[in-house]
């Protein structure tokens, strides 16, 4: 395997019983550069959400091998994902979860805090920084159940990106964003990966955040459909 | 340390988020643990109560000199079948009555460490007699001064007093009931014959009344000496010695240790008061019974509440887990929630219990020797109730905490 490689999958199998058999990913194979900006398309349905939560781990029923950063992660035990994700995944939900009692900076301090690798005075700083970049200053000591849908989603990018993670996973990151918001996301993603050698893979619907980034792929019916 | 810190902040938010739920769930801790104070507290008084009244007229352990042994069948000795054995008008020849050179014996109880007190008696079958009134009774000859620290007869004595006693040979403080049965009062005479005939008159110089009729009915005490001359007996004999130990609870074992030295009968309190013992008992396991369903309805209280939040929370577990939090640390999150709840609970009880029974001790309660109902604040009852108590709500709140640390993310977060 190469160097350069972030993510692999082989042979991705999975399939849904209930309430009958019904298999939703279809002997799944590709590899992700270190520092590539990918999107996954494909309509809704196709198994993207369902693609993405075996990416990031946090789903273990599924056949065949999954790889990031060269370690092989079928087969570890949830502490050990759990872990893993805490250091090196950083993920976006479709539906922007945040814990509502936080403060919009608490939340995207949590992972780090988690992590322990610095300080509380550091990690609040990088937050800050991170919440500010995306907009979202003003809204740092708001509570998080009192802002609005595209601040929530914006604030769970920030949690994302708080420990450096070398894989940034957003399913639909930016669905509930305006078009200057959505940019200004897709802006930092591309950073990102140009700059800190970051990768990300996301899902979207949106035709100009796929052709802008630097490869698509599309699901349809569970199946990989082309890979430019 | 920084994950702790982090889970102690999650735990206090859930805590605080929810407020009224956590008020409750800490109300039903502080109900467990006061009424367990409380039950044990007043248990404890009844018990104490009980065991006072009956220990102002019975000793723990009481020395004696025991009837011979059975001898009704004498043929059961003999067994060689070669012998022709012919019994008639068996009877009882020689048999000594009471305790002769008491000294050292009363020498020897006094040396033992957990022995408080003792006190010599010859009690004597009288009848008393006033005109052609006849009372069947026993009359007690005692020590004055180590009679009263056993019994502390002189606070039952209403006529009269006790310590006159000591200087009237002649004199005599009988029982209430007894007085009135035979129309005596103080100054008048009180005669007794004994069952050998000797008949001897004292002067009712006063008048005692204990919580017991059969007592007061039947009792009048004279000096120790007057009861010997009565049985012309020299100044070393007595019937009875008894005994006052540390803990009463211990007569049996004492009695035990006290019997291999001692040429006579050695008898706890519990032999002859067997009821008494085993209403003490019964009382006992009945606080336990009810102080520990109460702790463990408050711990379904608390179960059912911690339940509620790892339900309501399920989605931020499944957010917590997503980042990177272990099962452990969803662990400590909702055990620490439940710890909180059980230490803020658990100290409000004991403050509540101790009021609670505070006012209890408070209510009149005028029966014997009672004025308001009894109550004890033994710091052990209050210790166990606060172990009792978390670790009520540390089982109670393991589990909930369990099964939320066993969530699966990505079925809640797929929704
Ligand atoms: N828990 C489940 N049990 C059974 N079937 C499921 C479950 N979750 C999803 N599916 C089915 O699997 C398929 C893929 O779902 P998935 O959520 O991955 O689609 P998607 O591509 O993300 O769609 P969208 O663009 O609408 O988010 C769908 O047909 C869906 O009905
Ligand atoms: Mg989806």
């Amino acid at each position: 395997m190469e160097n350069n490689i972030a993510l692999s999958v082989n042979n991705l199998n999975k399939y849904f019983y209930d309430p009958e058999t019904f298999q939703v990913l279809k002997n799944i194979s590709f590899d992700v550069k270190k520092g590539e900006f990918l999107t996954l398309i494909g309509k809704s349905g196709s198994g993207k959400s369902t693609m993405l939560y075996v990416l990031s781990t946090m789903d273990t029923d599924y056949e065949g091998e999954l790889f990031i950063n060269r370690t092989k992660l079928t087969g570890k035990t949830q502490n050990e994902l759990a872990a893993f994700r805490n250091a090196y995944i950083g993920f976006v939900f479709q539906f922007h979860y945040l814990l509502p009692e936080f403060s919009a900076i608490d939340n995207v301090m949590l992972p780090a805090l988690k992590l322990g690798l610095k300080s509380k005075e550091e990690i609040k700083e990088n937050a800050f920084q991170n919440l500010s970049l995306l907009g979202l200053k003003e809204q740092a000591y708001k509570s998080a159940n009192k802002l609005s849908g595209g601040q929530q989603q914006r604030v769970a990018i920030a949690r994302a990106l708080i420990n450096n993670p070398s894989i940034i996973m957003g399913d639909e990151p930016t669905g509930n964003l305006d078009s200057k918001n959505t940019r200004n996301v897709f802006e930092i993603f591309k950073e990102l990966t140009k700059e800190r050698g970051q990768t990300i893979i996301a899902v979207t619907h949106d035709e100009e955040f796929a052709q802008n980034s630097d490869r698509t792929i599309e699901l349809a019916d569970g199946e990989l459909l082309r890979s430019e | 340390m920084m994950t702790g810190n982090t889970n102690s902040k999650i735990a206090f938010a859930h805590l605080t988020s929810r407020l009224r739920q956590t008020l409750v769930a800490t109300m039903s801790v502080t109900f467990g643990i006061s009424m367990y104070i409380f039950m044990n507290g007043f248990m404890n008084g009844v018990n104490n109560i009980q065991a006072d009244l009956s220990f102002s007229t019975m000793a723990h352990i009481r020395v004696y000199n025991d009837l011979p042994e059975d001898r009704t069948n004498l043929l059961k000795q003999h067994t060689n079948p070669d012998q022709v054995i012919n019994i008639r008008n068996a009877k009882v020849i020689q048999y000594t009555d009471g305790i002769k050179n008491s000294e050292k014996i009363l020498d020897r109880l006094k040396k033992q460490p957990e022995i408080t007190g003792v006190t010599p008696q010859v009690n004597i079958n009288v009848f008393y007699r006033n005109g052609a009134i006849k009372i069947n009774g026993v009359l007690s000859g005692i020590e004055v001064d180590s009679e009263d620290r056993l019994f502390k007869t002189s606070t039952f004595v209403q006529q009269g007093s006790w310590n006159d006693l000591s200087y009237r040979t002649d004199g005599t403080i009988i029982g209430a009931g007894l007085a009135k049965k035979m129309s005596l009062k103080l100054n008048d005479n009180l005669v007794v014959s004994t069952a050998d005939g000797v008949t001897k008159s004292f002067r009712i110089i006063g008048i005692f009344k204990t919580t017991i009729a059969g007592v007061d009915n039947t009792k009048a005490y004279i000096k120790i000496n007057s009861a010997r001359q009565l049985l012309s007996e020299n100044s070393s004999f007595v019937t009875d010695v008894q005994v006052n130990i540390r803990d009463y609870s211990k007569a049996r074992e004492v009695a035990d240790k006290l019997a291999s030295s001692i040429p006579y009968k050695v008898e706890a309190w519990q032999v002859a008061n067997g009821q008494m013992e085993a209403t003490t008992e019964l009382r006992n396991i009945l606080a336990m019974a009810v102080s520990m369903t109460i702790l463990i309805v408050a711990g379904f209280g608390i179960y059912n509440i911690m339940n509620m939040t790892v339900n309501e929370k399920i989605r931020e577990i499944a957010i917590l887990k997503a980042m990177g939090f272990e099962g452990n640390d969803i662990v400590q999150i909702f055990l620490l929630q439940s710890l909180v709840i059980g230490i803020i609970g658990g100290t409000a009880g004991i403050v509540f219990g101790f009021l609670i029974s505070t006012a209890v001790n408070h209510i009149p309660f005028q029966v014997a020797t009672l004025q308001t109902l009894p109550m004890t604040f033994y710091l052990k009852d209050y210790t166990l109730s606060f172990i009792f108590g978390m670790l009520t709500t540390f089982i109670a709140g393991y589990l909930p905490a369990k099964k939320a640390s066993t969530i699966d993310p990505v079925i809640i977060i797929r929704g």
